[in-house]
């Protein structure tokens, strides 16, 4: 016979247990549930309140911005109350832990009272846990009431929660602030809070969460899953979903933030190489240089199956167990690679990430030609290609490090993508081209270098070999193939090529068949299931053999509809030359774009690649003022869908995410000098910068807000037909 | 419904305010719900539901001024007399000659202000039967304690304490139509504490004792309700919205039965030469005050005079106050002044003034005026390297401006 212990057992019955052994008086006919209840309560709040500082403060500012760290956009901001907040005894040598919301407005001097004792004492602060938004204050004093701790194992949803603060009433001798409620979740915000129903707001952030008998279960903080920050969080206080640090992690961190060193998060450095996190296995697809991952020795392609003996079936178990953790916790991690299975240990975490900077060769491939090699349509000046003597019809068949003994055969554009994607600037290359003239092979070595940010003033055309549907052979895939295949396999019905005076490869093989009639021009789409309107534009040579690339174009606020004439124009010569095909989602508000638009306009986006032969290094989100915001959180948001984005008279809303090498975003940002938004756009342009995406920034002379000058748009329209440059 | 549309229309500029009103109202459901589902432990079948229903005979919806722009046409009412005396909150509602109330049971009733007293944020008015005076009989004869709630034996029980379970009910949001019972939520005293409350940018009359309510209680209709205990008790009267200025955040309150706040008024006073001279006082004045006068006809609202002076002199130069909050730093001190008697000296901060935290200059400064006049003996709470020390200060008169300096005499 076994015995468990029911998971399910009513919480309150546990309280009017409680309730009971805390006043026996009550234990009579007559008493209640609500008396019970309220004793029990009263009794939970008495015995931590002695452990519940006040925090008085002076100096700092008035309100709390909300970006980050002060930059970004100036976004609405939090103003900071004047009066006192709460903290948690954690060490009885003087040691207070405290939300760092108390301290988001930088105060100068900070001041505890703690129960019991008159006197108000000068705090320090000692160091602040950025991954849980914690502070953790010194005061001199001996003896502090230390509370005690309830054990996370034995968290469950349903039990009685009560959060107690000491901004309301300034005298600490009397009981502190109490919100009921109950645990509402645990593991919540990637593993790292207890999350309670209780109200929670700046009256008890920094106070505590404490079970119906008296023991602390975390530390309330505002939290959000959706943003990080001292502030994140604080829009839905007192909204029914509130957190709190368990004390036991934080006990467990004590010691580290007692050096008075910051907790930042442990990172790996790796970044999934699909889309879904779910399904999917956890196959690395790209590593940021010098991270954790890096120094480990983990490649792309490796699939994670175990850390630190938790399996791992898919992204988001990672992310579950990466959540909690701090710069330099250690994992042993469990990776097979190809059929081999790797064992690393000792990975230490780091709290930073190099930016991942996008290596550069200076060659703009020949699309649309399935291989071997890849055929140079346009050398870059002062290019590491250049001085390596690459010339312009010259077909790249080796490409890799200098240190490997061959560079590795390279068969198409998607493959040399793929393999300077997991170079880093300053990587000598071996390179084996086929001369243009004569055949003649020969091997160049070359250094990479950053992205440069310019523009060519003009790229010869053509721009494709007209063989995008050659590269597809779904009966045979290549078995053995060192690299991935082309991730985006063009669609479309066969066709024949474009009969182009170019040097066509040996192996020219025409299937002529039947041409199905393809819609061209200017057309309306209805995307039925949710009864919304799309425009789509494409031009009348279109060639199914050719890639397309696709500008989205956002609208203006009440734009919507209106401008797919005037827009169609605009690109019509350039949709035609350089092989583009451009498209309007419209926004479902007359006031404009909303971000939760996003997944409509994608699935809008997803119907026209599936349609026509799409370039998926081509694919722009393009946007002016309001629509111009839409395009960054578009492009930031559907990283598999977008590579490049494009804005004129719009700033970032969010700070700018990580750049990824898999999933790369290129951008060309613009703004009239006469713009009041000009300066948020010249800081949304940093931002990015700071992030090494790789940015072109035109100021318009004499422009407000007007759309691109004549200059401009070209410089435009040739960052966008070299998105695909190498 | 215009008047409902219209409070829903507001929620997204308060969102994090009014949505929560939902949760709170149904956790309150589920509240009643699980004690009704355990009979064993649970003697009466459930205990709120009686209270809830005899309090609800004594509380009625009041109608009046409002229904344009962000104001609420639409209140609560407690009755506390047997001839239909309604305590409420004064608020723009009463600006109006049309008021009317609806008792429980449907009634429609014409109402007429008798007096309020912004002070206390609260107001008296009685029901008024069509083509009588406001003083004639109207019939109405509640019974003590069915009908009305008993005040007096409410203000003799005092206030409750934080964690005590309490009910509010209001007309919030004007869910209850007519007869309908009024909507209750169930939360318990978060705090029993000072008002610190402003209403836009203007300061809160009200500064005196003050429960804050542990569920989303004030939003638009719900001014006039009542707190009870959980027996059904009186408590206290359900406030406006308002935003808490040592939060910033909306704040859930009532104003308490037993609530006092002080004021400043003016007074003639013989000087020592027997002459007529003005002096300020500070005065206090109580809701059970209000209502026993009010109740009688005898109230007079309170005549609020601030001295808008100088305060106390203290005597310190601050460092230049350049920031948002500057710190209230000592830069130096005037020679014989107070605060140079005191032994301030310069790197000092004033971090608190007889207890109260003093944030910056600016704060100081407001202080002064609004608390201290010259001759107060005032306790400043200074930090002097990693200590607080406290130091007495006599404050003195200002010393008079320095004149500007004459222009040079013309040349002759």
């Amino acid at each position: 016979m076994k015995f468990t212990v029911p998971k399910t057992a009513r919480p309150w019955v546990a309280v009017v247990a409680v309730a009971l052994l805390a006043a026996p008086v009550s234990a009579q006919p007559k008493s209640d549930i609500n008396d019970a209840t309220e004793k029990a309560m009263k009794a939970a709040s008495a015995k931590v309140a002695p452990a519940i500082v006040k925090i008085e403060t002076a100096g700092g500012t008035e309100t709390i911005t909300g970006a980050p760290k002060g930059k970004g956009p100036p976004g609405a901001g939090i103003r900071k109350g004047v009066g006192p907040t709460t903290g948690l005894v954690v060490s009885a040598d003087g040691y207070i832990i405290s939300s760092a919301f108390n301290f988001a407005n930088k105060p100068t001097d900070i001041f505890v009272t703690v129960p019991g004792r008159p006197q108000r004492l000068v705090a320090k602060i000692v160091a602040n846990d950025q991954t849980r938004m914690l502070t953790l204050l010194k005061i001199d004093a001996k003896d502090l009431p230390v509370p005690e701790t309830f054990p996370k194992k034995d968290v469950e949803v349903g039990q009685w929660g009560l959060t107690l603060g000491r901004t309301l009433d300034n005298n600490v001798d009397h009981p502190p602030s109490m919100s009921v409620g109950i645990v509402s979740a645990t593991n919540r915000i990637w593993g790292k809070a207890i999350q309670t129903d209780a109200k929670t707001s700046p009256v008890n952030y920094g106070g505590s969460l404490v079970s119906i008998d008296g023991r602390v279960y975390g530390v309330v903080v505002p939290a959000s899953t959706r943003a990080e920050g001292e502030t994140a969080g604080v829009d839905v206080y007192d909204g029914g979903i509130g957190f709190a640090v368990p004390l036991e992690d934080i006990l467990a961190s004590l010691p580290r933030l007692k050096e008075g060193k910051d907790l930042r998060r442990g990172l790996l450095g790796v970044s999934p190489q699909g889309t879904d996190v779910y399904n999917a296995p956890p196959v690395i697809g790209a590593i940021q240089p010098d991270s954790a991952a890096a120094r480990a020795g983990l490649q792309v392609g490796d699939k994670i199956i175990e850390i630190n003996g938790k399996p791992v079936s898919n992204y988001s178990t990672l992310q579950h167990i990466m959540g909690p953790l701090y710069e330099s916790d250690e994992l042993a991690i469990k990776v097979m690679r190809g059929d081999k299975e790797m064992a690393f240990k000792g990975v230490k975490l780091l709290g930073t990430t190099t930016a991942y900077v996008a290596a550069y060769f200076g060659v703009l491939p020949m699309r649309d030609d399935p291989g071997p090699g890849v055929e140079v349509r346009f050398v870059y000046p002062k290019s590491p290609a250049e001085a390596a003597g690459i010339k312009v019809g010259d077909r790249i068949m080796k490409f890799g490090a200098a240190t490997l003994p061959t560079p590795p055969a390279i068969q198409n554009r998607a493959a040399l993508i793929a393999a300077i994607q997991r170079l880093a600037p300053g990587t000598e290359v071996k390179v084996e081209v086929k001369r243009k003239d004569g055949g003649k092979v020969e091997t160049v070595q070359a250094k990479l270098v950053p992205a440069p940010d310019d523009v060519a003033e003009k790229l010869p055309l053509p721009s494709s070999a007209g063989k995008a549907l050659e590269g597809v052979k779904p009966k045979d895939p290549p078995k053995k193939d060192p690299f991935p295949k082309d991730p985006f396999p063009p669609k479309g019905p066969l066709n024949d090529c474009d009969a182009q005076d170019e040097k066509k490869d040996d192996k020219k093989e025409e299937p002529k068949k039947d041409k199905p009639k393809i819609e061209t021009g200017l057309m309306t789409r209805a995307n039925e299931a949710l009864g919304r309107e799309y425009w789509v534009y494409v031009p009348d040579n279109y060639d199914p053999n050719v890639s397309h690339g696709l500008i989205v174009w956002f609208h203006q606020a009440g734009q919507g509809g209106k401008d797919s004439e005037k827009m169609s124009k605009t690109f019509e010569d350039f949709a035609a030359d350089n092989h583009f095909i451009i498209m309007g989602p419209k926004a479902g508000a007359e006031a404009g774009w909303r971000p939760t638009e996003t997944e409509v306009v994608v699935q809008d986006v997803k119907a026209v690649i599936a349609q026509y032969t799409i370039d998926r290094t081509r694919v722009v989100a393009h946007g002016q003022a309001n629509g111009g915001e839409m395009a960054f959180y578009v492009g930031f948001n559907a990283r598999d869908v977008f590579r490049g984005v494009c804005t004129t008279g719009a700033t970032l809303g969010n700070p700018p995410k990580e750049n990824i090498a898999n999933q790369p975003l290129a951008f060309f940002i613009s703004g009239g000098d006469k713009d009041p938004l000009i300066k948020d756009i010249v800081e949304s342009k940093n931002l990015l910068i700071e992030k090494r995406f790789p940015v072109i920034f035109r100021e318009m002379k004499e422009s407000g807000k007007e759309y691109f000058d004549q200059k401009t748009f070209t410089d435009f329209l040739n960052w966008a037909d070299s998105l695909d440059r190498i | 419904m215009p008047t409902l549309k219209r409070s829903l229309a507001k929620i997204p500029t308060k969102q994090h305010h009014d949505t929560p009103t939902m949760f709170t109202r149904y956790s309150a459901l589920l509240a009643v719900v699980a004690a009704v589902a355990t009979p064993a432990l649970a003697p009466a079948a459930d205990p709120f539901a009686d209270t809830v229903e005899n309090a609800n005979k004594k509380l009625v919806k009041v109608f009046g001024a409002g229904g344009f722009s962000r104001l609420n046409n639409y209140g609560t009412g407690i009755l506390i007399s047997s001839d239909g005396h309604i305590l409420t909150v004064a608020s723009q509602l009463l600006d109006t000659s049309e008021l009317v109330v609806h008792m429980y049971d449907g009634q429609r009733l014409k109402a007429q202000v008798i007096v309020t007293e912004p002070l206390l944020d609260v107001a008296l008015i009685k029901i008024r039967l069509d083509g009588k005076k406001i003083d004639e009989d109207n019939g109405l004869n509640l019974e003590k304690g069915k009908g009305y709630f008993d005040f007096d034996a409410a203000v003799k029980r005092g206030p409750a304490a934080p964690g005590d379970w309490v009910l509010a009910m209001t007309n919030t949001f004007e869910i209850a139509l007519r007869d309908e019972p009024l909507s209750v939520q169930r939360g318990v005293v978060s705090a029993y504490t000072k008002m610190a409350g402003r209403r836009g940018i203007f300061e809160f009359p009200y500064s005196g004792d003050v429960y804050v309510v542990d569920a989303i209680t004030n939003n638009p209709g719900a001014a006039g309700g009542a707190l009870l205990d959980k027996k059904g008790e009186l408590l206290g009267i359900i406030g406006r919205e308002l935003k808490n200025s040592l939060t910033e955040t909306w704040m859930n309150y009532a104003i308490p039965i037993v609530g006092k706040t002080e004021f400043k008024e003016k007074v003639t006073v013989k000087d020592k030469d027997g002459k007529d001279v003005e002096e300020e006082k500070t005065s206090t004045v109580s809701v059970p005050e209000f209502v026993t006068l009010a109740l009688q006809g005898k109230y007079k609202q309170k005549k609020r005079e601030e001295f808008i002076g100088q305060g106390g002199y203290h005597g310190i130069i601050f460092v230049p106050n350049i920031l948002e909050r500057t710190p209230a730093y000592v830069e130096d001190v005037a020679p014989g002044s107070p605060a140079d008697k005191a032994g301030l000296r310069p790197d000092d901060l004033v971090s608190f003034i007889d207890g109260e935290p003093i944030i910056s200059i600016k704060a100081l400064d407001e202080y002064m005026k609004k608390h201290t006049r010259p001759g107060m003996k005032v306790r400043f709470e200074v930090r002097r390297g990693e200590a607080l020390q406290t130091v007495e200060v006599e404050l003195g008169q200002h010393p008079p401006k320095p004149k500007l300096p004459l222009p040079p005499p013309p040349k002759p």
